[in-house]
């Protein structure tokens, strides 16, 4: 096998590797390029500047935009963790035949794509909708509550259904790997149930959190169309602001600053999410 | 706190599965809003779907561009998961992290990305410039699903053909090719399923002629009629179909290795 320097790994790599530069790397580099361009009047003239970070920097709207954009993410993250950690836990210890199917299950509405999930939520919410509707069917209420939809809530509910199946994942591997002996040995140590959960469970596993939060943190932020069709007036977003810039407005060189920001936050948190997964593992080898 | 626990997971499927019941049911309900009480049931909205020419070339026009993308995810897939699982590979880490780019990087500003590559290497918008986008895209799953598989292989198989003489290749046709076929099938299901239900980036890289996904994005935010639960539900269930088809095909081959 040594005959060449390629071994058959590299050469299937290979071409993967290839699509992945030309359709993935090459087309953020030179995103990152024109980042570094300007507008100039109806052209885009090649010097060099950070003339656009600068405007990114110094302007409240985009400040703004990017800090909702993240605490967007960081509330599902929460909502999603909270929610699903029951469910993961349930899926990994209490169910034995049913265990993939009951995946299947959850993974099954992802399929059905964005739009068709959001027009779901579309109907579900109006002021015609069917929970208004209900609600006034059954004297709950005496006229339809307009705030439902075209509303942040509308959004950060369609947000947490949409990836939520993505934190249930991280958190059942995390469930799967965990030794119920670590338990036993607690409760024979005479440590009560909170302290079971709060010393043993969650550090145990934290890495499958921090591994579902980073992929529902990451979606979150870059999702485009839950906001735009959900959101109304608050579905002008970072993403939408992005779109906005290459499409109308045409300023490509600050549309792809914006991105390269937004990029570059992601890449730190995912470094940070990397890093607190390698340590919290190391700590449950330690155990 | 099981009993809690089987509650609140009650629950949670409840909401996952909430709305798609609610366009099933307003899909066959007799009346123009969709709102409570039902009104009485109808197949209208089904007929009115079916009858759409303009509907109907973009269902043409999502299969010819979910079959090239299907293939070619599935290729780069399994060249991946093989260079993964199999045989050893340079920088390994670096290349699994590579692999989940395409999932990580926002979708909108992959496209944008995509969109101004193509636009200095003078290629139109086509449909070809989507299924080289949308390949990309599904690529990480696609891995995902044929290394599941391969990971249950018992590598055993493959020392004891190289124990009988067999090279590296014929090994690797008359053992793991067979052995992952499962595999391959099921992400070529899951590809098509993801790339006919992909929009973003669809939008941003075809051109005149636009798939379903597109065409049913200008319908929702322009004319919201009781047809589109019909088309909704036509899609939802299409895909569960080919979901749950994959589902079994995968899961068959762990149940014979």
């Amino acid at each position: 096998m040594r005959r060449s320097i390629l071994s058959v790994g590299d050469w299937l790599a290979l071409p993967v590797v290839a699509a992945l530069i030309a359709l993935c790397c090459a087309p953020l580099l030179i995103l990152l390029a024109y980042s570094f361009f300007q507008v100039d009047f109806v052209t885009i003239s090649y010097d060099l500047t950070l003339a656009n970070y600068a405007k990114i920097a110094g302007s409240e709207t985009y400040r703004g935009l990017i800090a909702r954009a993240f605490g967007s993410a960081f509330l599902v993250v929460t909502l999603t963790a909270v929610i699903g950690y029951p469910v993961a836990w349930f899926v990994a210890k209490r169910v034995h035949a049913a265990k993939s199917t009951l995946l299947t299950l959850l993974l099954v509405p992802l399929y059905s794509g964005d739009l068709i999930r959001i027009f779901a939520w579309r109907v579900l919410l109006g002021a015609e909708g069917a929970i208004n509707r209900s609600l006034m069917w059954l004297g709950v209420i005496d006229e339809p509550f307009s705030g439902l939809l075209f509303s942040p809530l509308a959004t950060h509910i369609a947000l947490t259904y949409n990836y939520l199946p993505f934190m249930v994942i991280g958190l059942w591997l995390a469930f799967e790997s965990l030794d119920d002996r670590w338990l036993e040995a607690a409760a024979d140590l005479g440590a009560p149930a909170p302290a079971r959960f709060l010393r043993v469970i969650l550090p145990l596993t934290v890495p499958g959190l921090v591994a579902g939060g980073l992929m529902v943190f990451v979606m979150v932020a870059g999702d485009y169309l839950t906001p735009q069709l959900l959101g109304g007036a608050s579905g002008i977003t970072i993403i939408s602001a992005i779109n906005d810039l290459f499409g109308t407005a045409f300023d490509w060189p600050l549309g792809s600053a914006i991105a390269w920001t937004m990029l570059s936050i992601l890449m730190v948190c995912f470094g940070l999410g990397a890093l607190a997964i390698r340590r919290s593992s190391l700590v449950a080898e330690d155990v | 706190m099981t009993r809690a626990a089987t509650v609140w997971v009650y629950l949670v499927f409840g909401f996952m599965y909430l709305p798609i019941a609610m366009i099933l049911l307003f899909s066959i309900n007799d009346a123009d809003v969709m709102a409570f009480p039902i009104q009485g049931l109808t197949a209208a909205w089904y007929a009115d779907i079916i009858a759409d020419a303009r509907l109907g070339a973009g269902f043409l026009t999502t299969l010819f561009v979910a079959f090239p993308v299907a293939i070619l995810s599935t290729l780069l897939g399994a060249s991946a998961a093989l260079a993964l699982v199999f045989y050893p590979v340079r920088w390994k880490g670096i290349f699994a992290a590579a692999l989940l780019l395409p999932f990580l990087v926002p979708r909108l500003i992959l496209a944008v990305a995509q969109l101004i590559l193509f636009k200095e290497v003078n290629i139109d918008r086509s449909l070809w410039t989507v299924i080289a986008g949308q390949s990309i895209i599904i690529l990480p799953f696609s891995t995902l699903i044929i290394a599941s598989v391969l990971i249950r292989l018992d590598r055993r198989l493959i020392e004891a053909a190289a124990d009988l003489g067999a090279s590296g290749w014929s090994s690797f046709r008359r053992v793991v090719l067979p052995l992952m076929g499962n595999g391959l099938l099921a992400s070529w299901v899951i590809a098509f399923v993801l790339s006919s239900s992909e929009y973003v980036l669809t939008a941003f890289l075809s051109g005149r002629e636009q798939p379903l996904s597109v065409l049913v994005a200008s319908d929702f935010r322009f004319n919201l009629s009781p047809s589109l639960n019909a088309l909704a539900v036509l899609i939802v269930f299409g895909n569960i179909a080919l979901v749950v088809l994959a589902e079994a095909i995968r899961r068959r081959s762990g149940a014979k290795a």
